[in-house]
């Protein structure tokens, strides 16, 4: 009984980080009709900046927090305002290739500039523990998560009330009504890329303290965002806190199945991603739009 | 969406044209005697084919689809499982493979193709991860550690290169005449507008399904032929993120909905990767990256595009910048 | 200009650059021509650049030293790369490349056991000597390959050192927790240690698997922790490594030793976790502390060559880099003693070769895998790495068992 608990916290405090990693995509992907293959690479960018604060000059990482989202920011509102801006009015899929081809350009430029040496990040507080009954909690990764719910309150927050925030969600909504209504769809478009890279920031500041870097750390969780953010529903923060949830916590009860059937032996943890994309298909064949979505198609 | 110097459903003839014309000079590089050259040129007649299967779902039918590798996966072990049981017929191998992703994408399709639009994508994204995950954890498959099959000896190599070839023209050719036929259109009704396609009587579960399953069959084909010409697979080959993205990049720097794109665009992409490759060992993926950048930067509808332009460099600029927010 | 012509031609002149003749690199008649296809880029580049690194010092010495004899002419040696991205089908590309089209003499083999399996399909098919020193996983010596050698000890042996070190210690540890990440590599590590538990009278408490994809393996480490193992043992890789060890540190599973098939030997593990990373054993193909009296014609001991290493790369020798080295001192030999540079002279010298390295004893079984070069266990104390197993070799007295976290 203990260990379900315990795969639960584990469930939670994983799919936390999930959560952020794909905010970002899944406001891009719902608002700007972009898919971002580039996020990886930026989760990555996100991951090295603490580092680099964490080793040069003893930056706590949840300190780093603002300054990854603001340097990611100017990258993401850059790169929308001086390049994809000329293929705004493109098909879908040749943004696609855009970031695609941008993705493979800053991994290459960041395994020139770090090296291939895998890195850590190794705080004072790393690896320390409570235990709540039989449970035990790391306490890196439960600020991690406190983190996580902070930010994604605070994004919705913002889309509601801020002025920006409501000009974002008409655009998102009716493009042309919006620019009759005076928002500027350019600078919007940059605002919300920004954003996107920005999350993406934070995502790889929170994910350092976890997981090892590496220059090529951010595909891995690039796959799990594109299945978390359609798992909660497109372009929804509730939707990718939702997802991010879901999709850590049956990863983790996958763990437990272990059987055998004649010489096969099946191993919930080997099988863990096809479980959790089993999943995704059940929960998209009832609710096409996502967990968060409207019901019908 | 303007469709502009794009022809008609098949795309510019005269970019058709040119096309065919190279499938008919490719037939010539086994006669180089360089199992190298050859192994470039299957490679891009297997990208070809894949990406030929997906622009039949993601170009004519608007069904943009991440989980196509799942086809060329399910071809590869269609073979390995014959190899394992003593046959090595190319012909069975490819037949094989057509009947079981046909079936696959009519099973997978029910559920899968009522999503719309993106929530497609990543179910297809999501089928072709768990069938990966799965075969890895099959004994029977050999698990992680894959199969090895029985390659035919070096005088004979080049049979894998003429039936890549074959798999190729038959992807191309059939892509072709589906276009030009009611099944053609009844696609890119689909892909306009869905709903008015309805309207029309066109039943549109029905003829997604069938370009989802053409399209797997052309993917698994080369599957098919890659299996023995590689001589091995296993779950992190077949089901490379390389295998389904490629075919994607490469149909759409083509220039998707079109018969010639795919083409030009495997054959510019893994071209290009090809020579990036051997002059810079190190920064060569860079180079790669940045080359992809400026041409959607610069042809942002593919590369097919080019052929239909009037007018020169001028005419060139002023149809980039139609593009602008 | 006009754009469709332009384009046209374009595509043709693509074409026929790609089926162009080509240009032997190595046209003078003195020069013995490696290839070799690395992982400079991809997620294998750190262990590329080390494989590259054990090559390069190598053919440096080499060529310092006058070359290779071959019946009578002496020939100098030159390695041509490329980089695989650390895909295993771009390695085999890459190989048939250095062999149709760069004409080299032999191959030399890429970095990891996938890559090492596909270049090795190619070399047979080609008829092409390599030896390799990277790829470790059996099955790319149960294949009948004619061709390939191996100088590394395969995968199975990885963490039977750390057993048998934990078997021999007061306490004794008699029950083992394994995990293991799906990749070939690594289920054979996983594989052959539970084997020689069950063979040793240890028990097995705990077997599992996790994706090689894995982000978060915590879930494993909460059912592992449950069986109260004595000795935890991780099959997998640098990265599974780091995550293994925090993982087990946040969760507080104390056991007697820990020990990974790859990882503590990496800098990066120790430069990673700090503390957290001392008292865990690691296996290894070799260390500095190993006792080989070499054959004349290279650095003669262990600690000579990781000498060179560190004063060419500025670096402690990594057992990558040995190996590597390792590869290139089984060619040389071989190449002097068939005489020739005829691929078959030299792959039957390959085969009948029996030499002593400062990397340990060369020698092939009838497969092409150098059975008789036992592996080493390195443990980290206080942040650096010593030997402690077999104790022959040992520079240390293994530090067993662990002490809580936190007072490491």
């Amino acid at each position: 009984m203990h260990l379900l608990a315990q795969d639960l916290v584990n469930g939670i405090l994983a799919g936390g980080i999930l959560a952020v990693v794909a905010l970002g995509f899944s406001l891009v992907w719902g608002i700007m009709n972009i898919i971002n293959l580039a996020h990886g690479a930026f989760v990555m960018l996100g991951a090295y900046t603490t580092y680099q604060l964490f080793t040069s000059f003893h930056v706590d990482p949840f300190v780093s927090l603002p300054i990854s989202f603001v340097l990611l920011f100017v990258l993401g509102y850059l790169i929308q305002r001086l390049l994809m801006n000329w293929i705004a009015r493109a098909p879908l899929l040749t943004t696609f290739l855009f970031t695609f081809g941008l993705s493979l350009l800053v991994v290459n430029i960041a395994l020139i500039v770090w090296s291939g040496d895998t890195r850590g990040v190794t705080t004072a507080y790393s690896g320390a523990n409570f235990t709540l009954g039989d449970v035990t909690v790391p306490w890196a990764k439960l600020y991690t998560l406190l983190a996580a719910l902070a930010i994604t309150g605070t994004m919705q927050l913002w889309l509601v009330r801020s002025k920006t925030g409501r000009a974002i969600r008409a655009t998102s909504m009716d493009i042309g009504a919006a620019q009759l209504s005076g928002v500027r769809v350019t600078e919007i478009y940059a605002i919300v890329f920004g954003l996107g890279a920005g999350l993406a920031g934070v995502a790889g500041t929170l994910i350092s303290l976890s997981y090892s870097l590496h220059p090529t750390m951010g595909d891995l969780f690039l796959i799990k965002a594109f299945v978390v953010c359609v798992l909660g529903g497109l372009g929804s923060v509730q939707g990718a806190l939702i997802g991010g949830l879901v999709y850590g916590i049956v990863e983790a009860f996958a763990t437990q199945l272990d059987f055998t059937i004649g010489t096969q032996h099946i191993s919930g943890s080997g099988l863990q991603d096809a479980i959790a994309l089993i999943v995704l298909l059940i929960v998209l064949i009832v609710r096409p739009r996502g967990i968060m979505g409207k019901a019908t198609a | 969406m303007k469709r502009i110097g794009l022809g008609g459903i098949t795309g510019n003839p005269g970019a058709f044209a040119i096309v065919l014309g190279l499938m008919v000079l490719l037939l010539a590089v086994p006669l180089t005697h360089n199992g190298y050259v050859e192994t470039v040129f299957r490679n891009i007649l297997m990208y070809a084919a894949m990406a030929y299967g997906w622009n039949l779902i993601g170009g004519y039918t608007g069904y943009v689809s991440f989980g196509n590798v799942a086809f060329f996966g399910l071809g590869a072990y269609c073979s390995g499982v014959l190899a394992a049981h003593g046959v090595s017929n190319l012909f069975a191998y490819v037949a094989l493979a057509m009947v079981v992703c046909a079936v696959f994408a009519v099973i997978v399709g029910f559920p899968v193709l009522r999503l719309k639009g993106h929530y497609f994508g990543i179910a297809t994204l999501g089928v072709a991860l768990a069938v990966a995950d799965i075969i890895a954890n099959l004994d029977v498959l050999g698990g992680s550690s894959g199969l090895a099959m029985h390659q035919l000896d070096e005088a004979h190599f080049s049979t894998y290169y003429y039936a890549m070839w074959l798999v190729a023209l038959g992807s191309m050719l059939g892509t072709y005449f589906i276009a030009r036929s009611k099944l053609g259109y009844a696609f890119v009704a689909i892909r306009e507008n869905e709903d008015a396609a309805a309207v029309l009587g066109i039943a549109a579960t029905r003829y997604k399904i069938i370009a989802w399953a053409i399209s797997g069959m052309m993917a698994g084909s080369a599957g098919a032929i890659f299996a023995p010409a590689n001589g091995f697979i296993d779950p992190s080959i077949t089901f490379a993120v390389d295998s389904n993205v490629f075919p994607i990049v490469m149909t759409i720097l083509g220039g998707s909905g079109t018969v010639a794109g795919p083409f030009i665009g495997s054959l510019l992409l893994a071209g290009a990767n090809e020579l990036l490759q051997r002059f810079f060992v190190k920064a060569h993926t860079l180079f790669f990256g940045a080359m992809i950048v400026l041409i959607v930067l610069l042809l942002p509808r593919g590369l097919v595009w080019l052929f239909g332009l009037r007018g020169g460099v001028r005419a060139w600029i002023k149809s980039v910048q139609v593009y602008r927010a | 200009m006009k754009l469709r012509p332009t384009a046209a031609l374009g595509i043709l002149a693509l074409c026929a650059t790609l089926a162009a003749p080509s240009v032997p690199v190595s046209a003078a008649g003195d020069t013995i021509l490696f290839g070799s296809p690395v992982s400079l880029t991809g997620n294998l580049t750190k262990e590329g650049h080390l494989t590259q690194e054990g090559y390069e010092l190598w053919k440096t010495y080499v060529n310092s030293h006058g070359g290779i004899k071959v019946g009578g002419k002496t020939y100098k040696v030159d390695i041509k790369y490329y980089d695989d991205e650390s895909k295993n089908d771009t390695s085999a590309q890459l190989a048939e490349r250095l062999i149709d089209q760069d004409h080299v003499n032999f191959l030399l083999g890429p970095y990891g056991s996938g890559t090492s399996f596909t270049v090795a399909q190619i070399a047979e098919r080609k008829k092409m000597p390599m030896v390799e020193g990277n790829g470790a996983a059996e099955k790319i010596f149960n294949q009948g390959f004619r061709y390939t050698f191996g100088v590394l000890s395969p995968a199975r042996r990885y963490l039977e050192g750390v057993l048998e070190m934990a078997r021999a210690q007061k306490p004794a540890a008699q029950t083992v927790a394994i995990t293991a990440a799906s990749d070939a590599f690594s289920q054979e590590v996983a594989q052959g240690a539970a084997a020689w538990a069950n063979a040793h009278g240890m028990k097995v408490v705990y077997n599992n698997k996790y994706p090689d994809t894995a982000t978060d393996v915590s879930s494993i480490i909460s059912a592992l922790k449950q069986t109260n193992p004595d000795l935890i043992l991780n099959a997998g890789h640098l990265q599974d490594a780091l995550l293994v060890q925090k993982g087990l540190r946040e969760q507080n599973v104390m056991a007697r030793a820990y020990g990974y098939s790859v990882g503590p030997d990496t800098p990066d593990f120790a430069n990673s976790l700090g503390k957290d990373a001392n008292d865990v054993f690691g296996g290894a193909q070799w260390s500095d502390a190993v006792k080989y009296k070499g054959d004349p014609g290279f650095y003669h001991t262990a600690p000579e060559y990781a000498k060179a290493i560190m004063d060419t790369y500025h670096h402690r020798a990594d057992y990558h880099n040995a190996e590597s080295t390792a590869a290139c001192l089984a060619f040389q030999y071989a190449i002097q003693r068939a005489g020739s540079l005829d691929p078959e002279k030299v792959r039957d010298a390959l085969a009948k070769l029996d030499i002593t390295t400062f990397y340990g004893i060369i020698k092939f079984d009838s497969r092409g895998l150098n059975l008789y070069k036992p592996m080493v266990v390195n443990q980290i104390q206080n942040g650096r790495l010593v030997t402690v197993w077999p104790t022959l070799t040992a520079d240390g007295k293994p530090k067993y068992p662990a002490p809580p976290w936190g007072q490491r």
